[in-house]
């Protein structure tokens, strides 16, 4: 230990105090003097003085971004919209009764369902005992995926609504479409002409909202509406019956989300979630892409009135209590945490439920205010009257291993001690930490102890928090800390240089602080524990399905020279080419002192994971006795999977990568497709008994869904594949159903 | 029938070339090995890469010891993997599937190294 303390001093000594110097002049206002050695740690900052004012001299490294001051560049507002105005939060008009606050029982009226989010169905057509016999109902081609000439940037992680007598979707680029449920036959489809250029890390649109107006009469155009967030940063309303535009809503159906951001370009800023309703207030938050510098665009979370598409607050992390849009040439703070899970809507309590991630810069964290520190990787209440938090709850303190929230928090009840229900949420995290809090104050339902983590770290005036929050009332989705015998290959030749990589690296478990003399192994990696499929909760059997992963990432920090020699540069660097692609974080975090190197923990000759199997697994939680685990087994075969990227064709279920959620029936059926062996099955709740498989035309990266039509349930997966899972990219949705139900 | 100079036969040739394999991931364990010991790592690596690259030379020899140098590191491999490890069949594949594959291919070639080992105390007499 005292052996390699001493190495990292003289490393950082070496290696890391020239360019903190160069970056001296991020100092807080004030500060005065002559550029120091350090940069001010967590609570020396003075909060959004840090940001660069329009005065600051342009950055010094090589690489870097324009000043946060800057013009937006040409195609950011990809419609050219006009501004679009403000009013007043009292003045929202009553909200109407929302399908999705009681769906019929063959709807699936939201992302996750209804507004609970609990990816549970009261259909109970399909069984274990039947499930064998599901066929291809209908296949639908959305027509969006990567043409000739395109890096693919492709993973649709579409789930469809069906609400009444339309299955709705986005395809990966964000055109909308009404499907007849029975046939999959088109019904209207509205294309928004979405470059190529402003896909972010990943093509894909989660789902839309399903919306009914309180102030267009029924049997009037956009009574019913389909409201969607695209990668290009539009909120889009659009009426349910036609696919036209709600010319009431926003600028001609159209509102401008860039608007207050400030300098960005094309791929910067984009939304992938459905944005939830609640209370009559569209809430909208978008992500920011990982890595590039530290005054990114903003991760401002913005209410709208669902009616008129109008501004009516901000919720602006490093000005607290102003709410406005920025006027002139001021932007929204820059560099703060962005949400880019879907939120929860609770209308009973007027609140928005926002899973945030990371403060821009993921893996260095002195240059965040203090203000930042308390909501990032957190489940943050905004009252959505004022776009204030009620609550804050940290799963994470002081982020730098990209533990952001990718999943929807999930709500239920659960028994109080008294007898009576109490309102919960489920937050699933990337830790495989599930945290149950009350969701009127925030608190944990079940107990969370706050347990000592290596603290102050090897980075110089980067200290890391002494404690951690651990969920210690839940079953953790993960497997123990890593040790050298968990290194697997396929003989023993690899195996050893696995064993010489881990050994390389620092690695104290979860919480291992980022180095920068040598890689460190970050376990749960930032592709989880649970990531955006969320969970999926039967309130009649109280049971909880999560499904979850064991990938490693081996990161590194890298000093300025050796980010400009490894050519990382942000996204909005003149010099940039886009195109990109491998894992996500990699990246200049221009601003900073470092750059970061993200890998993951494999064999890069191989291409296997260094870890033994399995590397994707799925749990069933008893809610309601005790929390204790049911039934838990790896979750995918090997199939598709093998050395150098070839299919073995193995079915062993060896447990791979998954990517997407589950949905649970009243049937006793739970539908997971999610692994990378391309398959979707069908898994009885209650002993975790794969009932049925079948091979997808490309990875089944997205949540499922299920619904009723003419009388009989179908189950639907988008089978859109993800490009950093290497699953085949498809633009197909496949339908399934028993016997005689074909379309 | 056995050739008398010099010239060998296909089996003897293929000997050779498991020889030259087995030194080859004898030296990379040895290397790698040591690299790994130094590191903290585990010690079987080195150890286990010595008897390796002695049994391939002897194999290259033309001797039957070769072969029952690997099978004895072999032996050593699997007692060490089922304590390390214990009977995880996950566990095992990496650290005794390729080396037990390549310990069949070294069985069948003792005797071909007898019969080479014949050929020269033969030749050594005559």
């Amino acid at each position: 230990m005292r052996r390699s303390h001493l190495l990292a001093t003289v490393a950082c000594a070496t290696l890391a105090c020239a360019p903190l110097a160069a970056n001296a002049q991020f100092a807080p206002a004030g500060s005065g003097g002559s550029p120091t050695s350090s940069v001010p740690g967590p609570g020396n900052g003075s909060g959004n003085s840090f940001e660069p004012t329009e005065n600051t001299p342009a950055a010094k490294s090589r690489f870097s971004g324009p000043s946060p001051y800057a013009p937006q560049a040409p195609g950011v507002n990809a419609a050219n919209l006009p501004d679009i105005g403000s009013m007043d939060p009292n003045d929202v008009p009553q909200m109407a009764p929302q399908q999705s606050a009681s769906p019929a029982s063959g709807d699936w009226a939201a992302y996750g369902h209804d507004d609970s989010q609990m990816r549970y169905s009261p259909l109970s057509e399909i069984t274990p005992q039947n499930a064998d016999q599901l066929k291809v109902a209908f296949v639908y081609h959305t027509g969006s995926y990567p043409r000739p000439g395109q890096t693919n940037k492709w993973a649709a992680e579409t789930t469809p609504i069906k609400v009444g007598d339309g299955l709705y979707m986005c395809s990966a680029q964000n055109d909308i479409m009404k499907l007849d449920p029975a046939t999959g036959k088109e019904i209207w489809r509205h294309n928004i002409n979405e470059k190529y250029e402003a896909i972010p890390y990943t093509a894909a649109c989660k789902g839309v909202t399903y919306f009914t107006s309180s102030q267009v009469p029924e049997g009037q155009p956009c009574h019913n509406r389909i409201l969607e967030g695209t990668l290009d940063m539009r909120l889009i309303a659009v009426d349910a019956a036609t696919g036209n535009l709600c010319e009431g809503f926003g600028n001609g159906g159209q509102v401008n989300l860039m608007q207050g951001l400030g300098e960005s370009v094309p791929g910067f800023v984009s939304m992938t979630t459905p944005p939830p309703v609640v209370n009559g207030v569209v809430v909208v938050n978008h992500e920011v892409l990982d890595g590039q510098r530290r005054w990114a665009p903003s991760g401002v979370i913005r209410g709208y009135d669902a009616e008129s598409g109008k501004f009516l607050w901000a919720w602006d992390v490093n000005r607290p209590n102003d709410h406005s849009q920025p006027t002139g040439n001021n932007h929204y703070s820059r560099g703060t945490p962005n949400s880019w899970a879907a939120m929860t809507g609770d209308n009973a309590l007027g609140l928005v439920y926002v899973p945030t991630g990371n403060s821009a810069s993921d893996y260095y964290s002195a240059l965040r205010s203090p203000e930042e520190n308390k909501v990032s990787s957190a489940v943050v209440a905004l009252d959505v009257k004022t776009g204030s938090p009620r609550w804050v709850f940290q799963t994470v303190h002081k982020d730098v291993w990209d533990y952001d929230i990718g999943s929807q928090a999930t709500l239920m009840d659960m028994p109080g001690q008294d007898g009576q229900p109490v309102p919960a949420l489920i937050m699933p995290t990337k830790r495989g930490q599930t945290f149950v809090l009350d969701r009127r104050d925030g608190k944990p339902i079940l107990p969370v102890e706050e347990r000592p983590a290596p603290s102050p770290g090897v980075i110089p005036g980067d200290p890391r928090s002494p404690t951690q929050p651990w969920s210690t009332g839940m079953p953790a989705l993960r497997v123990p800390d890593l040790k050298e015998t968990d290194m697997w290959g396929m003989s023993p030749i690899d195996q050893l240089f696995c064993r010489i990589k881990f050994r390389r690296a620092n690695y104290t478990g979860e919480f291992t602080p980022p180095s920068v003399d040598k890689p460190w192994i970050e376990y749960p990696g930032y592709n989880g524990g649970s990531d955006w499929g969320s969970v999926s909760y039967d309130p009649q059997s109280g049971i909880l399905i999560a499904n979850w992963n064991i990938t490693p990432m081996y990161d590194q920090l890298v000093t300025r020279k050796k980010a400009d020699e490894l050519g990382l540069m942000p996204i909005d660097d003149p010099n940039y080419k886009p195109g990109g692609g491998g894992a996500e974080g990699n990246g200049a975090m221009d601003g900073t002192p470092y750059g970061i190197v993200v890998t993951p923990f494999w064999d890069q000759y191989t291409g296997m994971m260094c870890n033994r199997p399995p590397y994707g697994m799925i749990t069933a939680i008893d809610m309601e006795h005790g929390q204790k685990v049911l039934w838990q087994h790896p979750l995918g075969t090997a199939r598709a999977n093998g050395p150098w990227g070839l299919p073995t064709g193995l079915p062993w279920e060896i447990g791979t990568p998954n990517n997407g959620g589950s949905v649970v029936t009243a049937g006793g059926v739970v539908f997971i497709a999610a692994a990378t062996d391309n398959q979707i099955r069908a898994i009885d709740e209650h002993t975790g008994k794969v009932v049925w498989s079948a091979v997808l035309p490309g990875g089944g990266q997205a949540n499922p869904m299920t619904y009723e039509a003419n009388g009989h349930q179908y189950v639907a997966i988008m089978a859109g594949g993800h490009h950093f899972m290497m699953t085949p990219v498809s633009d197909q949705l496949v339908v399934y159903a028993l016997p005689d139900h074909k379309g | 029938m056995p050739n008398t100079y010099g010239s060998r036969t296909l089996t003897e040739w293929l000997t050779l070339v498991l020889g030259v394999v087995i030194i080859l991931v004898g030296l990379f364990f040895v290397i790698a090995g040591a690299d790994l010991a130094m590191l903290g790592g585990s010690v079987y690596y080195v150890i286990c890469g010595i008897p390796l690259v002695a049994g391939g030379v002897f194999m290259l020899m033309g001797r039957t010891l070769g072969a029952f140098l690997y099978l004895g590191a072999l032996a050593y491999t699997w007692v060490w993997s089922l304590w390390e490890v214990g009977f995880s069949p996950v566990d095992l594949l990496p650290r005794d599937f390729g080396p037990t594959l390549l310990g069949i291919l070294v069985a069948l070639t003792i005797p071909v190294l007898r019969r080479m080992e014949t050929r020269r105390t033969l030749r050594g007499t005559v």
